[in-house]
């Protein structure tokens, strides 16, 4: 009849008029991001996976210092540790990470362990996008991008490992890390023992040392530190040497470095901190304007809020008239009237106070400090190690005059040293665990937890919760105690 | 096109080669009783044939009757309207007048491409009278909804003006996706969450479509309910003009949260170990100061609105017009809202063709701050943490400094300045065609846009604590611009006949386009503090000062295709069948999952036409209205326009720029739906003066969007997947009575009540439960049931806090694992009720809203119960802290190891009743109001949230996400009077 012949009609036109223009106005396309489907199709693309990798290093997880979460390798393990004092001006943000006091459920030990592998998955972006189709055509830029990548990979299960390692014995069978190669979102992996943990991540690094040997142009300039060369690959592998209690391996690398990068001048050291000079560095994760910064939970310089002072204990270490590192780590600024004694190495750049300055992570003071502790270490070489103590302190103490230690003296006096060249850089919090496994703070101030035990759990964070729910094949991995 | 003109004009060869039959024509005017204006649209029917015409814009019709049938009979339908028959006598012209139908069931419901008469009605569908809205005081109408329309919630969230609320209808039907209903106004998608840039004085019709047969021509974005608005219509005849003035004042409500005075605070801070090291000689001072914070930010608020209005036309053209001014200031110094609104709305016929234009424009600024969060710098977070023994000035007059180390949140507000001004556009045009040659068949093509830009300025002063802490430590200023446009596009055919007397169909096809883009920029500039607080005042960047700009730019596009039809189909005028089916496609779902399917059928039948009802229709059941339907409708409303993709976004280090990963590959994500049974009835009793309303459903969200966990070291949380489902099934009801109903006085009441239960059936494969911070969704558990360890009070023996193990022993060890569900934050029963007195003129009318059984976490209150914070001030709750053994209460000793929140000690009762509204208005006499030559006079005052009844210990429990995370901006207690002038 009619009418269906009228509805047939209708039907007809709408697809004649309709269709091919319809169809096409869902066909929409991301203008400020980029789909993956069009990426990694030459190098220039990967060395932007390798740039994403670098910045993600500033997440508040990681270097960077937020409001609830902050910097768990930056800041953390000095505020967990006795070298700085939570005051007053701060609201407990932190307090149940710097007075022990976290189970499976804390959220700032889910916020790090995400942030450590989200960063890990961004270097797994350089690595498993078929880079090594460029191998025939430019192979030492290859090297340069890979050797990054894997270098950045090793370190961060490295640094994973130092909270979550139940120990740090070479060929512990305790629980380690997982360890990721892969990006595959759906891979639930296990923890693997903290001897396995090592043979992973000294792999990746060897890999990159050798990768970086071979490269089409420098990775760093004079005046810049801000990516991963041959240097501070060799300078990673000192420390987890080091952490390995594997002492000839720590002083061959530490050596190296040394070699290569001698301790700062004693008018370059107080710049170093200010960013005006790069002497002595090693690598520094470079932080811009907005882009946050490594260091506020301290003493926030910019509306001066104290939140964690100085230990009047760790202050009495220093030779206060003649140690060039005391004006540069300490001061006093006050506020309504009231004097307060603040860390004074993150206040910024020049004149700035805005903590804005670049996150030193490697630096050649504690390449002498590794030598000197592997070469004690090692038997027979106390000589050696003696020296590097008196080297490191001449440089950094006017007037010195060296010291004669040995045994359990030379071991303390280099641990003291540690302590006080290395305070507030992300190392107490893990050397401790290292070494004696006990927190004093004599200096408590509003903290509510005054020591730590050997035998707490507290020394190696709990697999967060999420983890455990998400993942059934860490389920029964979880760390001892939680 | 053109094969398509061709197939029509043969049709229409056909058709018309039909009807050149022997006949014979009548003709005449149709116009409406109560004011005699013509009456266009009227559909005319020969009785028992399926010969019929409609009427013009003038209300004239003329209709061809067979020689055969002269002796029959016209029957005359319009929506609204009694239908009158009429037999065919010997004259060629027949004028009629209909009659308003002042039944229920004739009420007329705008369900977005039409209007329906109610009776016809299949689905779910609630109208609001644009009157209860209009002159509510809220810049953002969907405030004014609240308890209005069974089955929707509407909870304030915020006192800010201009705020908008979270509206949800017959429960949340999305875990991750959005929840917000779709909302029309004149046929265009507007933007949800950004209403107060238009004048709700405006809005003729508030429509909720709720089910899936009233939702199915919307299908694909109909799946959280749909809110039709109507805008007003000119109406031809006299021009009139109506001029609308309100003043008023708003005051923050009562506050139940209280904190420490200075007698209080010092003597708790004393016992406490005198943690500031006080002397006697600073007691004695600070002892003078008793700073009440709530009286330095809270001020009465004025609110001013001005709307002015014309409407007329002609038999062909009619008009509508209206400018407003909106003016409010809200309770907390330095905020507020201006508006100002124009609207022209105008339609016009010629012959066949019918044209229209709806169009707003407005402008507005908004003053806000901040609020909800826990930031120091917020200031109204002050009211809470700033000592009493603070004072914001000193001596002087100059800001002091808090010894807390706590920014001064007085300068905090007064200096820093966050204005955001507003442009929006809002408008539709249409033109419809009658298809001459074919009897009932309209083409018609509507194209309309929603434009919103907004422009934000904000100054941060460098003496702030907040300007301390930007880049450069001195002040900034951020410039941003917004621009967002979707437009839509419908384009339909339908066709409407009645075959015989007892048939009448009408079917319709649908294509529709919307597509919506968006794009922003700014820059924040630093260095501020010269002479200039606006951009002069930048200080341009140099390598060494720190002044170096932020600047941000971003963009979004999605879209989505529709084809659709709409079927309904009427038998004897009481039986109904409506039928809808659709495919849509969005941009915003994987290559394989962007079309889909839905459907939906509804029935219903007027039980009080059959015959065996004909003994009870005039004394019980004067009207009795049975329904039923069963459909879907879809949902892709994500928080990403490109969530199946695997994206990289740009990443800076070291001043290089580079692209980092921030969203995985989800190919599979494919729409949401929702799956809805609906059963009602609708009575009329009494002689129609009480009327009720009662509807059940059964909804079922299938192919849930929901945020599948992943392993950590994927450097993810959770992937968004197509796993879950989720039910919502409820119970609601309306009540409406005239109880006393006299010549010149009347006395009615209305009840809404809606029961919600809300249930997640099934979640990620084999998993029972995801756990999201203190909530969980757990099978067989409401969505976002909260689930912390039980408190359990204070032991008195030691003060520690102790808490309930699973098994409900009490323990002193908070572990993890002894969480449990203590309730949900999705609130399953609501309402309002009001009642309403009229004699002559006077109108006293109030109304109440309330809701029960949700709860909340009250995170504000757990800042100022958290020994930690001795530092500032603190709730007067914790005077009643553990001090020695044998002590009850609550409060553990301040010492003890760890102030831990994650307890049911911070959960509290959501439940509230509130006076939402009362309205007292006189219309003056007509003998006094010819008097002075204008048509009518109205004065009216009113006030809103006077009286809100709660155990919430806040300012305000209407709270939609279930956690108050720090001081609100509470809801305004507003009174304001009124005049309305017609000329």
């Amino acid at each position: 009849m009619n009418i269906n012949r009228f509805f047939i009609g209708l039907g007809i036109s709408c697809a004649l008029v309709f269709t091919t223009a319809c169809d096409d106005i869902i066909d929409v396309e991301p203008a400020y991001q980029k789909d993956k489907a069009t990426l990694f199709k030459n190098l220039d693309e990967f060395e932007y996976a390798l740039t994403g990798a670098y910045a993600n290093f500033r997440q508040t997880g990681y270097y960077g210092n937020g409001s609830q979460t902050t910097g768990a390798f930056s800041v953390l393990p000095d505020m967990m540790g006795n070298n700085v004092v939570e005051t007053n001006e701060e609201l407990g943000n932190f307090i149940s990470q710097t007075d022990w006091i976290y189970a499976a459920d804390d959220n700032d030990i889910s916020v790090t362990w995400q942030a450590a592998y989200y960063i890990i998955n961004q270097a797994n972006q350089v690595l498993n996008n078929n880079i090594e189709q460029f191998n025939s055509t430019d192979q030492k830029r290859v090297n340069r991008l890979r050797g990054q990548a894997l270098a950045i990979r090793g370190f961060v299960h490295f640094d994973l490992l130092r909270y979550w390692g139940v120990e740090y014995n070479r060929n512990s069978t305790a629980l380690g890390i997982p360890y990721r190669t892969s990006t595959d979102h759906e891979e639930k992996p296990t923890r693997l023992s903290v001897k396995e943990s090592y043979d992973k991540i000294l792999a990746d690094l060897k890999e990159a040392e050798t990768l970086l040997a071979d490269v089409d142009k420098a990775v760093n300039t004079a005046s810049n530190r801000s990516y991963i060369d041959l240097l501070t690959t060799k300078a990673m592998l000192a420390r987890v040497s080091l952490y390995a209690k594997d002492y000839a391996a720590a002083e061959a690398y530490a050596t190296a470095v040394i070699e290569a990068r001698p301790l700062a001048s004693k008018t370059a050291f107080p710049e170093i901190w200010k960013d005006g000079s790069v002497s002595e560095v090693i690598w520094s994760v470079a932080y811009s304007a907005g882009q946050g910064n490594p260091a506020n939970s301290l003493y926030a310089a910019a509306n001066n809020r104290n939140g964690y002072r100085p230990s009047t204990a760790v202050e009495a270490l220093y030779d206060q008239a003649n140690d060039i590192r005391f004006p540069a780590y300490f001061a006093s600024i006050s506020r309504s009237g009231t004097s307060r004694r603040v860390v004074n190495k993150y206040l910024g750049r020049g004149t700035a106070k805005d903590n804005l300055v670049n996150w030193k992570v490697l630096r050649t003071g504690e390449m002498y400090l590794i030598r000197a502790e592997a070469r004690a270490m090692q038997g027979g070489k106390e000589v050696l190690a003696l020296a590097d103590l008196n080297t490191l302190r001449a440089a950094r103490i006017n007037n010195y005059v060296p010291a004669i230690l040995a045994g359990q003296d030379l071991l303390a006096a280099i641990a003291t040293e540690r302590q006080k060249e290395l305070f507030a850089e992300g190392h107490q919090w893990f050397d401790m665990k290292r070494t004696t496994r006990t927190v004093n703070r004599t200096d408590c101030g509003s903290a509510s937890q005054c020591s730590l035990a050997p035998g707490s759990r507290a020394w190696a964070w709990p697999i967060p919760q999420g983890e455990i729910i998400a993942n059934a094949n860490i389920r029964n991995q979880q760390t001892p105690g939680y | 096109m053109r094969k398509f003109v061709l197939i029509v004009f043969a049709i229409g060869l056909c058709l018309a080669q039909h009807a050149m039959a022997q006949s014979r024509t009548i003709s005449g005017k149709v116009t409406d009783q109560d004011n005699g204006q013509a009456l266009p649209g009227v559909s005319v029917v020969l009785k028992g044939t399926t010969t019929g015409a409609s009427t013009n814009a003038d209300g004239t019709y003329s209709i061809n009757i067979p020689t055969n049938q002269s002796g029959g009979t016209l029957v005359f339908r319009f929506i609204g309207m009694l239908a009158q028959e009429v037999s065919i006598g010997s004259g060629n012209v027949i004028n009629v007048a209909l009659k308003t139908d002042t039944k229920q069931l004739s009420e007329v419901v705008v369900t977005g491409y039409t209007t329906q008469n109610k009776r016809d009605i299949t689905g779910s569908i609630t109208t609001v009278k644009a009157a209860e809205v209009s002159q509510v005081p809220l810049a953002s109408f969907d405030q004014a909804l609240q308890g209005k329309a069974p089955g929707v919630l509407i909870q304030a969230q915020s006192g800010q003006p201009g705020a908008p609320a979270a509206v949800t209808i017959r429960g949340k039907g999305s875990i991750v996706g959005n929840n917000s209903p779709l909302y029309i106004v004149d046929g265009v998608q507007i933007s949800a969450g950004d209403f107060s840039t238009l004048n709700p004085a405006d809005f003729a019709t508030f429509s909720v479509l709720k089910d899936a047969s009233a939702t199915s021509i919307y299908g694909s974005r109909g799946a959280n309910g749909v809110i039709v608005i109507t805008t007003k219509r000119g109406a031809s005849g006299k021009t009139r003009i109506n001029y609308n003035v309100q003043h008023g004042f708003s005051k923050a409500p009562a506050n139940k949260l209280e904190v420490m005075n200075t007698e209080q605070k010092l003597d708790y801070e004393l016992a406490n170990g005198n943690p500031y090291d006080w002397t006697d000689e600073d007691l004695a001072r600070l002892r003078n100061v008793n700073t009440n914070w709530e009286d330095v930010f809270f001020r009465t608020g004025k609110t001013t609105n001005h709307t002015l209005s014309a409407s007329g036309g002609t038999d062909k053209t009619v008009y509508y017009l209206s400018g407003s001014m909106f003016e409010q200031t809200g309770t907390v110094e330095n905020t507020g809202l201006e508006r100002y609104t124009g609207r022209a709305n105008i339609e016009s016929s010629a012959g066949n063709f019918n044209f229209g234009l709806n169009s707003t424009f407005g402008y507005s600024e908004f003053t806000n701050t901040s609020e909800n969060n826990s930031t120091i710098s917020t200031p109204l977070n002050a009211i809470r943490w700033t000592n009493p023994y603070e004072t914001p000035y000193d001596e002087d007059g100059n800001y002091t400094e808090i010894v807390s180390g706590q920014p001064n949140a007085l300068q905090e507000l007064l200096e820093n300045r966050y204005l955001r001004q507003q442009l929006k556009g809002v408008g539709s045009i249409y033109v419809s065609y009658a298809v001459p040659f074919i009897e009932g068949l309209t083409l018609k093509t509507n194209w309309g846009g929603d434009f919103t830009a907004n422009e934000t300025n904000n100054y941060i002063d460098p003496t702030t604590a907040t300007g301390r802490a930007q880049t450069g430590r001195s002040g900034s200023l951020t410039r941003a611009y917004s621009r967002g446009f979707r437009y839509t596009g419908t384009t339909s055919a339908s066709y409407t006949r009645d075959f015989g007397t007892d048939h009448r169909l009408t079917v319709a096809l649908f294509n529709e386009i919307v597509k919506n883009k968006g794009n922003n920029f700014g820059y924040t500039g630093y260095g501020l503090g010269g002479a200039f607080d606006n951009e002069a005042g930048i200080t341009p960047g140099t390598t060494d000062n720190g002044f170096i700009p932020a600047v941000n730019g971003n963009g979004s596009v999605s879209a989505l295709v529709s084809y659709f039809t709409d079927i309904q189909y009427g038998f004897k005028d009481r039986y109904f069948l409506s039928i809808g089916a659709r495919r849509d496609g969005s941009s915003r779902f994987g290559a394989d999952r962007r079309y889909a399917n839905f459907g939906s059928v509804g029935l219903s039948w007027i039980v009080t036409d059959e015959a065996f009802m004909a003994a009870l229709r005039d004394n019980i059941f004067n009207e009795l209205k049975l329904k039923i339907s069963y459909g879907s409708a879809g949902n892709q409303a994500l928080d990403s326009d490109f969530a199946p993709r695997e994206l990289f976004a740009r990443s800076v280090y070291n001043g290089v720029s580079g692209l980092a990963q921030t969203q995985l590959a989800n190919p599979f994500l494919q729409w949401e739906r929702r799956t809805t049974l609906n059963a009602g009835f609708e009575l009329a009793t009494l002689q129609g003066r009480l009327r009720a309303t009662a509807e059940a459903y059964n909804s079922i969200t299938s192919d849930l969007f929901l945020n599948r966990q992943l392993s950590r070291t994927s450097g993810y949380s959770f992937l968004n997947s197509n796993v879950g489902e989720l039910r919502n099934r409820g119970i609601e009801m309306s009540l409406d009575g005239d109880l006393i109903k006299t010549a010149d006085f009347t006395w009615s009441a209305n009840v809404s009540l809606t029961y919600n239960q809300n249930e997640v059936t099934k979640l990620v494969g084999e998993d029972k439960e995801i756990e999201n911070g203190i909530y969980i969704n757990r099978v067989g558990e409401p969505m976002n049931s909260i689930y912390l360890v039980r408190y359990a009070g204070v032991n008195p023996d030691n003060g520690d806090p102790q808490f309930l193990t699973k098994d409900g022993e009490i323990t002193s060890v908070y572990d993890p694992n002894d969480r449990v569900i203590v309730g949900s934050i999705e609130a399953p029963f609501f309402g309002g009720f009001g009642t309403s007195l009229n004699y002559k003129g006077l109108e006293v009318s109030t109304f109440f809203s309330f809701v029960r059984g949700n709860e909340i976490y009250n995170n504000d209150r757990s800042n100022i119960e958290n020994p930690q914070y001795l530092w500032d001030n603190l709730a007067t709750s914790m005077l009643t802290e553990w001090r020695k053994k044998g002590d009850i209460t609550q409060i553990p000793r301040p010492d003890a190891a760890w102030y831990n929140d994650a307890t049911t000690r911070m959960v509290e009762s959501g439940d509230f009743l509130r006076l939402r509204n009362v309205n007292i208005s006189y219309a003056l006499p007509q003998t006094l109001v010819s008097k002075l030559h204008v048509e009518s006079i109205k004065v009216f005052a009113q006030g809103q949230n006077l009286k809100t009844w709660t155990n919430f210990a806040g300012f305000d429990p209407e709270i939609s996400t279930g956690m108050l995370t720090g001081a609100q901006y509470p809801a305004l207690r507003t009174v304001t009077f009124g005049l309305n002038v017609g000329f």
